[in-house]
């Protein structure tokens, strides 16, 4: 058995250790991956008192999934073993509100494995887990300089809380806010990553962003008009009502035939505040929101033509509520309870960039 | 110049060159828009020299 995974409710963090201790008597875990609901208090350190010998990373959670389950109040534990990840080397980058400096960070990561050169060689080996601290807000830029310094896949998800606790990331007996985990997996038999989205192109029209504040993530411009009568226009809707469209019609960079979704916060000003910055020079198309389970079970279906050995769901927060309004949480739960795998709701993903009201999913082989 | 880009940061790997491409849309290069034929211009051609700089590729 390469990877399980629990779901477990405790009576505090280390009633919650002690359970997953007991449950995993008899397996030796190389990496534990947890999402812990808020309201367990340093859940690592409990974590790491019962498994000293493994490395173990994590994240607080909103609500978790396991399985076909969903709850909240629970801790999600993946732990895999070394028949499937063979080593596993983790870095946390802190104070990433600050211009994040990666080159050393993943040279010193790269290097841990033999070099560069190794990791490329057998890039269907290596893959990149990266769990932000949501609060600092600068998930994108940290992505596009990550991007830039390492050719490896990372995959992840920022932070949530429930309405009690604070949002945080773990990576050991260490807990941190206004930081990134980031963990390279050498795995066994290697690992696919997927992203999907239940939002589709509503409009063909690209749109330029002209003027917009990358960094405080407000969009102000289109084809150098503003950005809210552009895209009044693009649904054919009055301009002082766009504020209703917002959720069911976020903004979508379209590279290629991958889409990556970029949601509305609130009219600010002259502009209008994301969820996720947009450079200068970008275009986007308008998009239309579909069905989340129709649409996440066609990615799976795609992705993953095999039995995998560990599957992990970072599920945006947006879609979570939604699932929830729409009474579609045993369906959509049913799709992951088809593998061994674990998930949360997350306040934004993690693939190639920062993505909104989206699945990014790391399947382990 | 956007190929360039692409194909010196990829060293031929297929997977690596599809990634450099969406990097670069992400970053505000609409990387599809341009062919060797399109009329050249000088805010899209400077922010290509800043992302090949930044992938440490010359152009």
């Amino acid at each position: 058995m390469a990877v399980k995974t629990l779901s477990i409710k405790g009576a505090d963090s280390r009633d919650m250790a002690r359970q997953a201790h007991d449950a995993l008597a008899g397996f030796q875990p190389k990496l534990l991956l947890f999402f812990a609901s808020s309201i367990y208090e340093h859940p690592e350190t409990a974590l790491k008192e019962v498994f000293p010998d493994s490395e173990i990373i994590g994240s607080s959670s909103h609500s978790e999934y396991c399985n076909a389950s969903f709850t909240s109040g629970s801790v999600s534990i993946m732990a895999l073993d070394s028949d499937s990840i063979e080593d596993v080397c983790i870095q946390i980058v802190e104070n990433i509100g600050i211009e994040p400096e990666l080159r050393e960070t993943l040279d010193g990561m790269h290097n841990y494995y033999g070099g560069v050169d190794e990791v490329l060689e057998n890039y269907d080996r290596y893959v990149g887990v990266v769990l932000f601290e949501s609060s600092a807000k600068v998930e994108e830029i940290f992505m596009d300089r990550l991007g830039t310094v390492t050719d490896l896949l990372f995959v992840g998800g920022s932070s949530s809380a429930a309405d009690r606790g604070e949002s945080l990331v773990y990576a050991n007996n260490q807990c941190y806010s206004g930081a990134a985990v980031l963990a390279i997996l050498k795995t066994v038999n290697g690992y696919d990553v997927l992203k999907t989205q239940s939002a589709h192109i509503l409009s063909e029209r690209k749109l330029l962003v002209t003027k917009s504040d990358l960094r405080n993530r407000i969009l102000y411009e289109f084809d150098h008009r503003p950005c809210g009568e552009v895209y009044a226009e693009v649904l054919g809707v009055p301009q002082d009502e766009i504020q209703d469209y917002f959720v069911c019609n976020p903004l979508g960079v379209v590279a290629d035939s991958e889409i990556f979704v970029r949601t509305f916060n609130q009219i600010q000003g002259d502009g209008i505040t994301l969820h996720c910055g947009l450079p200068e020079g970008t275009e986007v198309n308008v998009l239309k929101i579909g069905n989340i389970v129709e649409d996440t079970k066609k990615a799976l279906d795609a992705a993953i033509p095999y039995q995998p050995a560990g599957v992990i769901n970072f599920n945006c927060l947006y879609r979570t509520l939604e699932i929830l309004n729409e009474n579609q949480v045993e369906p959509y739960c049913a799709l992951f309870g088809r593998y061994p795998s674990i998930g949360f709701s997350t306040n934004g993903e993690a693939f190639f960039g920062h993505i909104n009201e989206t699945s990014t999913v790391l399947v382990i082989k | 110049m956007i190929q360039q880009v692409i194909s010196q940061k990829s060293k031929g790997n297929m997977i690596i060159a599809n990634s450099v491409r969406t990097k670069m849309y992400l970053k505000g290069i609409a990387v599809d828009k341009y062919t060797a034929g399109s009329p050249d211009d000088a805010a899209v051609m400077q922010k290509v020299r800043e992302v090949a700089k930044e992938f440490g590729v010359i152009v």
